[in-house]
């Protein structure tokens, strides 16, 4: 693959929270991952996941190294150019799907788009028609506590979804499902893959990671090879 | 870069806030509910009673000056000195003048009251001009004429008629002072400045001699001065009047009296005015305190706005805005409650309904202001949370 398409690049990146004492999170870490690829980041926690996730997702700097998005440099944006970024090229899937609460299922969507400076009315069209794809097209105003956390999940990808990011970023996305509806996840960011997505997803789950094409494996702040 | 949200929707994302807790949004806005009702009903209150003390000023003029002798050692009144009336009119910018002599005389509805019950009501002794001089209406009938002479005719002052039970003078009224009737000829209006002219009958100098041998000795004169010099006549107007002993002779202007009421108010209305504000300020530090609440327990929220593209400044805008929002909400409750208090009492107290428009929207706005400060510290604190922070489940 050449280097035109490779959506994220991590190169020699180390993250170090200032202590006292100071945590080498990240040590060294480089990680490139191709348009369309499907990868999980497999890690025990403590291992450094959640800070390669705030990497990733642009939700932190870094202390060393660089980082490219679609081929972009990173680490010299500023705050509001990097939460742009994020709007624009990031679809995050929360653990703990982190709805709106008092917006229904179509607004909590179309509030993806609410940054991008895209008027409401074509907010909330597109935000019905991802809804449909993920299954919920009958569950457009109901309000989050009244979906199932299965459901629940489904609407975060849609709101993921709707931003038309160049890549999803899943963090745990099962953690807080019964089986068959992890495995539901699963199967439609999978299925988002198949259409050419790409999906990065973190989780501690061995099981879950045998899904996907790629793993990167964590351990105390470096890859594992 | 894609360009800035729109604002209908910044406007809906602080409206979001506020909807999404509708009880604690309500209950947090009613502090500065209350301080605005407080400012509206008292500028309300104040502004249509002064409207009134204006009108009774105006139709009163500032120009009626009364002197009287000032009360003996036992309470006694003396008199004025012979021909004082006379001395009075000299007097450069004086321009009307009259005077009235207190008398003794026993007002009965009729021969069936007992001479003990008077009632509080008393006989004075006065010319055609008293009615001029200070600015009386008259209800009914009319008032005591020169050409009447010895006849035995009165009129009454608003009070007098009311415990008289005399209400107009459809049918032919008489009344009797000491043992003489007297026909009732016409009936005051309230003359809220003079209430012991209120509780009193009116007779003329010429019937008063003739039937009760009083002499025109005056115990008060009323005067009206040239607006100019008012201060002038008052402060001659005594050793005029008894060169000998001036400090006998009490001069004062009734319309002093309004002034100094109208002064009273407005110094109640600033206390009032105070305690308004203070309201404010609690409802101010009210909403302070939940926005910063409503921040710590938002965060999953701001983590969610920053990863899909909010910025630091549309996170501080959005918590501001609802801020002012909350504040506004009570601004506009409390403009409510306090004018519907402004309506209640204008009935009650009877007096004209007036509210400045200007001073409410000052109210308001000053309410969006106080709602702006609260909101600051918490929607910088907001902006400033880290995303990665607010995303951490």
């Amino acid at each position: 693959m050449n280097k035109n398409n490779t959506v994220i690049s991590l190169n020699r990146v180390s993250k170090t929270y200032e202590g006292p004492p100071p945590v080498k999170a990240i040590k060294s870490v480089s990680i490139d991952i191709h348009d369309g690829e499907f990868v999980a980041i497999l890690g025990e926690s403590g291992s450094g996941k959640t800070t390669l996730l705030n990497i990733i997702g642009l939700l932190d700097g870094v202390s060393k190294g660089k980082v490219y998005i679609d081929g972009q440099d990173t680490t010299s944006l500023t705050d509001n150019q990097l939460s742009r970024l994020r709007g624009e090229k990031i679809g995050f899937i929360f653990q703990s799907f982190f709805l709106l609460p008092g917006l229904t299922a179509q607004e909590n969507v179309a509030e993806g788009l609410l940054y991008q400076g895209i008027e409401r009315k074509t907010r909330m069209d597109k935000a019905a028609k991802v809804l449909k794809q993920v299954k919920l097209g009958d569950r457009l105003g109901h309000l989050p506590r009244e979906l199932s956390g299965g459901q629940q999940q489904r609407v975060a990808i849609a709101r993921a979804l709707v931003q038309n990011p160049s890549y999803i970023l899943a963090d745990e996305p099962t953690g807080n499902l019964d089986k068959e509806s992890g495995q539901n996840i699963l199967d439609i960011l999978k299925e988002l893959n198949n259409n050419g997505k790409t999906v990065v997803m973190i989780t501690h789950n061995r099981d879950h990671a045998k899904a996907f094409k790629r793993t990167i494996t964590l351990t105390d702040g470096e890859v594992v090879l | 870069m894609s360009k800035k949200l729109g604002l209908s929707d910044i406007y809906s994302v602080a409206v979001y806030g506020i909807k999404a807790r509708k009880g604690r949004s309500i209950m947090t806005s009613i502090g500065i509910g209350i301080g605005i009702a407080a400012i509206v009903s008292v500028i309300g209150i104040s502004a249509s009673g002064k409207a009134d003390l204006i009108a009774t000023l105006e139709s009163l003029g500032t120009n009626l000056i009364k002197a009287s002798p000032t009360s003996g050692f036992f309470g006694t009144q003396d008199d004025l000195p012979e021909g004082v009336l006379g001395m009075v009119e000299r007097i450069g910018p004086v321009e009307e003048v009259t005077s009235t002599t207190q008398t003794d005389l026993l007002v009965r509805r009729s021969d069936f009251i007992s001479e003990l019950e008077g009632g509080g009501i008393s006989v004075i002794v006065t010319n055609p001009e008293l009615l001029d001089v200070v600015g009386g209406n008259l209800v009914d009938g009319r008032f005591i004429e020169s050409g009447l002479g010895s006849l035995p005719v009165a009129t009454l002052g608003s009070v007098t008629a009311n415990r008289l039970g005399i209400k107009n003078l459809d049918t032919p009224t008489k009344i009797l002072i000491n043992n003489e009737w007297f026909g009732v000829i016409g009936i005051l209006e309230k003359l809220s400045i003079h209430p012991d002219l209120d509780r009193s009958v009116f007779i003329g100098y010429k019937v008063a001699k003739d039937l009760f041998d009083i002499d025109s000795e005056p115990s008060t004169i009323y005067l009206r001065a040239n607006p100019t010099y008012v201060e002038d006549v008052v402060d001659v107007l005594a050793p005029t009047m008894n060169p000998e002993n001036p400090d006998q002779v009490e001069v004062s202007r009734p319309s002093d009296a309004l002034e100094a009421q109208q002064a009273a108010e407005e110094a109640f209305t600033s206390l009032l005015l105070g305690l308004g504000s203070v309201a404010l300020l609690v409802g101010g530090v009210a909403i302070a305190n939940v926005m910063v609440m409503s921040v710590l327990e938002r965060r999953m929220e701001i983590g969610v706005r920053r990863s899909i593209g909010a910025t630091r400044s549309e996170i501080r805008t959005q918590f501001l805005l609802e801020s002012i929002l909350l504040a506004g909400l009570g601004g506009f409750l409390g403009v409510l409650l306090g004018a519907g208090i402004t309506v209640g009492y204008t009935r009650y107290a009877d007096i004209t309904f007036s509210i400045p428009v200007w001073q409410v929207l000052g109210a308001i706005l000053l309410a969006l202001i106080i709602g702006a400060l609260a909101g600051l510290y918490p929607a910088i604190r907001a902006s400033k949370i880290q995303p990665a922070e607010a995303v951490r489940s």
